[in-house]
């Protein structure tokens, strides 16, 4: 059991690196809110999963109602999460910002939009 | 209390302050003061009060927030570099906070430990409080105990104040007249678009749980974290929510300008009424345990939980109807037609 939640906690801890890393590292807007948005979410949940597991540790109603709560946490950002970020990605395309291409004239432009 | 948390948590702080100050961006310095506030939470939950951290989490980082948003909608994004004696107010007000800032520093010299435990609030009125409030109210929570029951008067000035700035906001925006003299030119802050499928679908599954959940908060504070304020606030969340990524109309047909200020009224007086029930009955004003004579089937503990209860629901009712009303006055510059 401890071993299944260290190896989950570990992953979500490097999902969360992976989107930070996406954060600052993608071109523009549209490529670092892909990041923001898939990576937060999985690791999230990839570390509010392996909590609730430990706070199960113990088989009675109290530990089972914490597990719940936890789980009920990850519902809310499974369903929060994903429609912030279209939310987000939505205000910035009526905002007119224009996606990041290879072509050497645009990639300067988008630098100063982002 | 881990210290090596508590002083990277509060370093965060100390750079979210100063980045809320220097930045330009009035919309970016309002989100990194969200960013603050969800800090400030965090180092409280981690120091032990909850409560506290709760009600920062749903007003400083959730409602305030929002708030901002609406006012920077309704005027201007961009600070402005003032014309004129620009380093004379400056060097005013660098005097007057370091001035301050000293005599703090002096001030706290006077102060016992954090954590001493032979300073005055611990040896008295701590100590009763732990070992008392549950032969005394019946309830486990000691901080709902502490602020609806030993100070209840305190708790209902809180509200009151709540009750002032609403009506405040609604005195100073409001505007009854249709003229438009007052449009001010940059709107591109926030684009209006059109209404977005997934957007509303998500906000309309949420909302009923958000509200339920505030329900909870209000209902459940004696046990655990929570409360009036909290769960009036975040009931009022989830109007502003709906106003946001729904429709301003559908809001204002649920809760138009008579609905909240009623509501408002209600809240306050709920908790004045219930004050001074115990008033009637014999009792201090706010004394809860004189209830039990008009309750059936309890006694005079017993009483004084269910009158906190009683007087956390006016909070609740109270904080709501406010929260709504300062959104739609704010978002909508006085004029309830349209908002963000």
């Amino acid at each position: 059991m401890t071993i299944v939640v260290i190896v989950l906690l570990l992953a979500g801890l490097i999902f969360f690196f992976a989107t930070t890393v996406g954060i600052l590292r993608f071109p523009d807007f549209y490529a670092r809110m892909h990041a923001a948005g898939k990576g937060d979410t999985l690791s999230s949940l990839l570390m509010l999963l392996p909590l609730a597991l430990y706070s199960f540790h113990e088989m009675n109603m109290a530990n089972l109602l914490v597990a719940v709560k936890i789980l009920l946490i990850g519902v809310f950002i499974f369903m929060a999460s994903p429609t912030a970020t279209h939310a987000i990605i939505d205000a910035g395309y009526e905002a007119g910002i224009k996606p990041w291409t290879k072509k050497p004239e645009e990639e300067s432009e988008n630098d100063l939009a982002a | 209390m881990i210290w090596q948390l508590d002083l990277s948590v509060l370093t965060l702080i100390v750079l979210c302050a100063f980045a809320t100050i220097m930045v330009k961006d009035l919309l970016s310095a309002a989100i990194i003061f969200g960013a603050y506030s969800f800090l400030m939470c965090l180092l409280w939950t981690e120091m032990g009060a909850v409560d506290v951290a709760f009600t920062e989490a749903s007003v400083g980082a959730g409602v305030s927030t929002v708030l901002f948003f609406a006012a920077i909608y309704q005027t201007t994004r961009m600070v402005r570099p003032r014309r004129s004696a620009q380093w004379l107010s400056k060097a005013v007000g660098l005097t007057a906070a370091l001035l301050t800032g000293l005599v703090l520093v002096i001030a706290e010299k006077d102060f016992p430990d954090f954590g001493n435990s032979f300073s005055p609030a611990s040896l008295h009125l701590s100590p009763y409080y732990i070992t008392q409030t549950l032969h005394d109210t019946n309830v486990p929570n000691i901080v709902t105990s502490v602020l609806a029951d030993y100070r209840g008067f305190d708790t209902m000035f809180e509200t009151a104040v709540i009750f002032t700035a609403g009506l405040a906001v609604i005195a100073i925006l409001r505007r009854i007249k249709k003229n438009d003299r007052y449009e001010l030119p940059d709107r591109s802050v926030i684009s209006e678009g059109y209404p977005d499928t997934i957007i509303r679908f998500v906000t309309r599954q949420i909302v009923p749980f958000i509200q339920l959940f505030a329900l909870y908060v209000v209902a459940h504070g004696h046990h655990s974290p929570g409360g009036g304020f909290q769960g009036g606030v975040i009931l009022g969340a989830s109007f502003i929510l709906l106003a946001i990524s729904y429709d301003f109309k559908i809001v204002l047909g649920i809760m138009n300008e008579k609905t909240n200020i009623l509501l408002g009224n209600i809240g306050v007086l709920i908790y004045a009424g219930i004050g001074f029930l115990c008033l009637l009955l014999g009792a201090n004003f706010l004394d809860y345990s004189m209830l039990s004579k008009v309750l059936p089937a309890t006694d005079t503990v017993m009483a004084r939980s269910h009158g906190m209860l009683g007087i956390e629901i006016g909070v609740a009712i109270a904080v709501m109807a406010i929260v709504i009303s300062i959104y739609l006055n704010v978002a909508s510059h006085g004029k309830y037609d349209k908002g963000l």
